[in-house]
C-alpha cells in the first residue's frame, strides 16, 4: 500500500510536532503555514526555529502555503491553528477538503463567540464528518526531543481512531482511543484555565501543596462543567484531563502556566502575550468557561477566579484570599450543593 | 406499490435478510431460526384458542424439529421460508378484501356516517362538523422545496408523531399539496378505523405487526424500507418510532429505520442507478388539542423509565371519541401546523432544489464521498454508517424542534405548571401531579404575568428560529391566551386541565397541564426558573 498523506495546518510549536511524528512515520506529510519565510525555512533548513529551536524535523515533512496542495488528497488532516483562527482556516480548507478524509482538531481550546468546540467550529465550515480530537499532556518541546508522550484521540467514529493510530503512533508517541469527543475536548481547553491558576499560585511563591489542591479541585470543576455539556465524566480521569492538568499545571514549558507566573509577577496580559510570542488558549477559554458555567449554573469557583483575575481588575492576593475563605466541602459533590454544616 | 415491483422487492427482501444471516456463518443461522421461533411463540400463545392458534403453534413445532436436525442448507432453507412468510406478510396487504374486512369490523355509528358520505366528502363539507378541517389544517415550510427535490430522487418524510389522527393529517396534507401516496410502515391497530383506513391507502401504508418481535421480523421490514427506497418509492417513517408519550418534541429518534435512507443511498450508488439521491424531509406536526393526551400521558408517568406496551384501547379505538374531538378541535379557532423542514441527505447536510449537498458556506459536497475511501473505492462499514446516520438523527432532532408551532394550550399549560411548582417549593412530581400540592388554584393575574413573560422568551427564541409561533400566540397579548386556552381545555377533555372561577385558575388535571407543557420543553425555558 502506497504511504498515506498527512495534513497538518497550523505550523506553531504542536503543529509542527504532529507534522514531524506524521512524517517520521514515513507518511507524506505537507505542513501548511501562512509565512512563506518559515515555510522556505523549514524546507531548506529542515527546522522551525521561531518555536522549536534547532530541532530538525522529518525529511518526509514538506512545509507549503498553498493550503490546497497540502488539504487535497490527504487521509488525515490535523487542524492545528489558535482557536480564533480556526473558522476562517476551516472554511477555507473547505474548499478541497471531501468526505472520505479524516479530520483531527488539535486546538484546545473554544471559539469565543459562539462558545463551539473547534469540531464543532469545522463541522459547520466544511463537508468534514469524520471528526476527531487529538488531545492529551504533550508539550511540544519534549516531543520534538524525542521523549516519550501519549495523547487520546476523542472521537465517535472507530475510522477516525484507527487512522490518527495508524499515521501518528509510533514508539516515542503513543495514541489512545476514546469515543467521547466531546469529554476529550472540554477537558483539553477547559484545563488551561486551571494552569494559569496554577501559575498563579507559583508565582506567588506557594509549593506543592497548593498546587496538588489547585489541580485537584480544578479536576473536579472542569469535570462538572463538562458533565454538564454532555461529556463522560471518566475521560476527565484520562490523559486529556489529569494527564494534561500534571502537565500544564506544574510545567514553565505550558504557555498557560507561564501566563498565570506573569501575573503573580503583576505584569499586564499584553507584556505577558509579547514575551510567550505564542498564543494562550486559556486566557480566551476562561471567558468561555465563565460564560458557560453561568448559562448552565455549573460552580465553577477557580475558574470564576482566574476570569476576575483577567477580566475585572482583581488582584492575585485577593483571589487566593477568596478561594481558601469559601466553606467547607464535602469533595465528592456533583453539584456544588454538599456543604460541611458548622457544628 | 406497483404490482411489477411487488415480486422484484419480495425477491430482494428474501435476498438480502437471507444473505446478511447466512454470511455471518452457521451458528448466526441458528440463532436468527432458533430466535425467531421463540419469539413467534411467545406471541401466538397470548392468542386466545382457535383452530388457526393451533395451526400456527403446530407449524412451529415442525420448524423446531426442522432446526434440530436440520444440515445449514437445510437451515438456511428454514430461514428463506420464515423471511418469506413475513416478507410476504408486510407487501401483501394492499388487498381490498382486508380492506373490506377493517370496514366491517367498525361500530356502527361512525360506519353509518362513513356509508352516507366518502371520507373524502366527510372532511370536505358535512352537517356533521367535520367539513372545516381543510381549512384548519396549514401545510407551511418548505413544501415547494420538497417538491421540487421528487424530481431528484427519492424522498423520506419524517414526521413527529402525537396522535392516531397524525395518519389523517398527512395523508390530507400530502395528498393536497399534490404528493404521491407515500409508503408507510402502519400499526395494524390503525387498520381497525375505517376512517383512518382510508387515509392509510392514500397514504401507501403497508402493516407492520408489532406484536412481533422477532428481529428478523424488524430485518424484513427495515429492508423492505430499503428496497422501496431504491425502487423511487417514498416513505414516510415516524422518525421518534410511537407517539410521543409525555407531549414533548421528540429528542430520540430511532435510528434504525432512519438508517435505511444511508442504506438505499449506498446501493443505489453501488449500482450506479441514475437517480441515486435519498432525500430526508423533517416534519413536525403541531396541534392545539391531542386527542389521546390523557392515556398517552397516563402511559408516560406510568411506565417512565420502563419498556412501553401497546395501548389497544386509547381514545382512538372509540370513533365516539374521535368524532368529538374533531367536532371540538372545529369549533375552536385554531389550526393543525403541518410544516415541511429544510431537506437533508442521508449524513444530515442540507440540500438544495436541485437535489445538492451544500455545507456550512453552500459549497457543494460529494456526499457518495463519503461511502469511500481516500483510494475511491466504495466501502461497507456499519460503525461508520451508524455515525453518520446519528448524525442525520441529530438535524431531524433539531428541525423538530425548530419546526414545532405553539400553541395558547401550550403557552398556557407551561406557565400555570411552572406557578404550580413555584407554590409547592421542592415538591416531588408526581406527588404534585397526584395531589396538586398546597394550593388548588392560582390567582389569575399571577397567571397573566407568568403568560406575559413566557410569551417574550417564546418571541425571542422564535426571532431566533429555534421554534415557530402559531398566528394567535404571535400576535396576541396573555388575556386572550388564556381565555384561548381555557376554552380549548374545556373543549373536548372529559376534565379541563385548567378551569377560570372568578380571579383564580383551578387545575382539574394536572396530568394533562403536565402534557401540554411539556411541549415547551427542550428549549431551556426551564433552566431559566432555577
Amino acid at each position: 500500500m502506497s504511504a498515506e498523506r498527512v495534513a497538518v495546518l497550523g505550523g506553531g510549536s504542536f503543529g509542527t510536532v504532529l507534522a514531524h511524528l506524521a512524517g517520521r512515520n514515513e507518511h507524506p506529510t505537507r505542513l501548511w503555514m501562512r509565512s512563506a519565510e518559515r515555510a522556505a525555512e523549514l524546507n531548506a533548513e529542515r527546522t522551525n526555529a521561531r518555536y522549536l529551536g534547532e530541532h530538525r524535523l522529518a525529511e518526509s515533512v514538506v512545509a507549503t502555503t498553498d493550503l490546497e496542495e497540502a488539504v487535497r488528497g490527504a487521509a488525515l488532516v490535523v487542524f492545528a491553528v489558535p482557536s480564533h483562527a480556526i473558522r476562517e482556516v476551516a472554511g477555507e480548507a473547505g474548499a478541497y477538503l471531501s468526505g472520505e478524509q479524516v479530520v483531527l482538531s488539535a486546538t484546545k481550546g473554544l471559539e469565543p463567540e459562539s462558545f463551539r468546540r473547534m469540531t464543532e467550529v469545522i463541522r459547520g465550515e466544511t463537508c468534514a464528518l469524520k471528526l476527531g480530537a487529538l488531545s492529551g499532556p504533550n508539550l511540544a518541546k519534549e516531543i520534538i526531543a524525542g521523549q516519550p508522550s501519549a495523547a487520546t484521540v476523542g472521537s465517535r467514529f472507530r475510522e477516525v481512531i484507527a487512522v490518527a493510530a495508524r499515521l501518528l503512533h509510533g514508539n516515542n508517541f503513543r495514541i489512545y482511543g476514546n469515543h467521547d469527543l466531546v469529554g476529550v475536548e472540554l477537558a483539553g481547553a477547559l484545563k488551561n484555565v486551571i494552569a494559569i491558576a496554577s501559575g498563579l499560585a507559583h508565582g506567588l511563591g506557594f509549593g506543592a501543596n497548593v498546587r496538588a489542591l489547585i489541580v485537584t479541585r480544578g479536576l473536579a470543576e472542569i469535570q462538572r462543567l463538562g458533565v454538564s455539556l454532555g461529556a463522560d465524566p471518566l475521560t476527565f480521569a484520562g490523559l486529556a484531563g489529569v494527564g494534561d492538568l500534571i502537565v500544564t499545571c506544574g510545567s514553565e514549558l505550558s504557555r498557560n502556566f507561564r501566563v498565570g507566573v506573569g501575573l503573580a509577577a503583576g505584569k499586564s496580559l499584553e507584556t505577558i502575550f509579547d514575551e510567550l510570542g505564542e498564543v494562550a488558549e486559556g486566557v480566551n477559554t476562561a471567558r468561555v468557561a465563565h460564560a458557560l458555567a453561568r448559562d448552565r449554573g455549573v460552580a465553577m469557583p477557580i475558574t470564576e477566579s482566574v476570569h476576575r483575575l483577567l477580566f475585572a481588575g482583581v488582584t492575585p492576593q485577593e483571589v487566593l484570599e477568596d478561594l481558601m475563605t469559601r466553606k467547607a466541602r464535602y469533595e465528592v459533590d456533583f453539584d456544588y450543593s454538599a456543604e460541611v454544616p458548622p457544628r | 406499490m406497483r404490482k411489477e415491483d411487488q415480486e422484484r422487492a419480495v425477491q430482494e427482501v428474501i435476498g438480502r435478510v437471507v444473505g446478511g444471516v447466512a454470511e455471518r456463518g452457521s451458528q448466526a443461522l441458528e440463532n436468527a431460526i432458533a430466535d425467531t421461533l421463540y419469539w413467534e411463540r411467545q406471541r401466538i400463545e397470548k392468542e386466545r384458542p382457535s383452530a388457526q392458534r393451533t395451526r400456527a403453534l403446530a407449524r412451529l413445532d415442525a420448524q423446531r424439529r426442522a432446526l434440530l436436525g436440520g444440515s445449514d442448507p437445510e437451515r438456511k432453507r428454514l430461514l428463506h421460508e420464515l423471511v418469506e412468510g413475513f416478507a410476504r406478510e408486510v407487501l401483501g396487504y394492499f388487498d381490498p378484501k382486508v380492506h373490506a374486512l377493517a370496514t366491517r369490523a367498525v361500530p356502527v355509528g361512525l360506519r353509518t356516517l362513513l356509508k352516507a358520505t366518502s371520507p373524502r366528502q366527510l372532511l370536505r363539507g358535512s352537517e356533521h362538523g367535520l367539513g372545516g378541517l381543510e381549512e384548519r389544517l396549514l401545510v407551511d415550510g418548505e413544501v415547494a422545496h420538497a417538491r421540487a427535490l421528487r424530481e431528484r430522487g427519492t424522498v423520506v418524510f419524517c414526521p413527529t408523531h402525537s396522535s392516531n389522527l397524525d395518519s389523517i393529517v398527512l395523508g390530507y396534507g400530502m395528498h393536497e399539496e399534490g404528493f404521491p401516496p407515500l409508503l408507510y410502515g402502519a400499526g395494524l391497530n390503525l387498520f381497525s378505523n375505517p376512517l383512518v383506513s382510508f387515509f392509510l391507502r392514500n397514504l401507501g401504508a403497508y402493516r407492520v405487526d408489532r406484536r412481533k418481535k422477532a428481529p428478523l421480523y424488524k430485518d424484513v421490514l427495515k429492508t423492505y424500507a430499503t428496497v422501496s427506497l431504491e425502487l423511487g418509492y417514498h416513505n414516510l417513517f415516524f422518525p421518534g418510532g410511537t407517539r410521543s408519550r409525555g407531549g414533548h418534541v421528540e429528542s430520540k429518534l430511532k435510528l434504525g429505520l432512519l438508517g435505511t435512507a444511508l442504506d438505499a443511498y449506498y446501493h443505489n450508488v453501488k449500482v450506479r442507478r441514475p437517480r441515486p439521491r435519498i432525500f430526508v424531509v423533517p416534519m413536525v406536526l403541531s396541534y392545539e388539542l391531542v386527542l389521546e393526551a390523557e392515556t398517552l400521558i397516563d402511559d408516560y408517568l406510568r411506565e417512565q423509565g420502563q419498556s412501553r406496551y401497546i395501548i389497544t384501547d386509547d381514545e382512538f379505538a372509540s370513533p365516539r371519541r374521535v368524532l368529538q374531538f374533531l367536532s371540538g378541535i372545529l369549533e375552536l379557532d385554531t389550526r393543525i401546523h403541518l410544516t415541511l423542514m429544510e431537506p437533508l441527505d442521508p449524513f444530515g447536510n442540507r440540500v438544495d432544489r436541485e437535489g445538492r449537498s451544500l455545507d456550512g458556506r453552500g459549497r457543494e459536497i460529494a456526499i457518495d464521498r463519503y461511502l469511500r475511501g481516500v483510494d475511491g473505492e466504495l466501502r461497507r462499514d456499519p460503525d461508520r454508517d451508524r455515525e453518520y446516520t446519528r448524525l442525520l438523527g441529530e438535524r431531524v432532532r433539531d428541525a423538530f424542534f425548530r419546526g414545532n408551532t405553539v400553541m395558547p394550550t401550550h403557552v398556557v399549560a407551561y406557565a400555570a405548571f411552572a406557578e404550580l411548582r413555584r407554590l409547592n417549593p421542592g415538591a416531588d412530581l408526581y406527588r404534585l401531579l397526584r395531589t396538586g400540592g398546597n394550593h388548588e388554584s392560582i390567582p389569575l393575574p399571577d397567571l397573566f404575568r407568568r403568560v406575559d413573560e413566557l410569551r417574550g422568551r417564546l418571541r425571542a427564541l422564535a426571532a431566533e428560529g429555534r421554534l415557530r409561533l402559531g398566528e394567535r400566540v404571535a400576535t396576541l397579548g396573555a388575556d386572550d391566551l388564556i381565555v384561548l386556552a381555557l376554552r380549548a381545555f374545556g373543549t373536548y377533555h372529559t376534565r379541563p386541565a385548567l378551569e377560570r372561577v372568578g380571579d383564580r385558575i383551578y387545575h382539574r388535571d394536572r396530568n394533562l397541564l403536565y402534557y401540554y407543557r411539556n411541549r415547551l420543553v427542550g428549549y431551556g425555558l426551564e433552566d431559566d426558573e432555577r
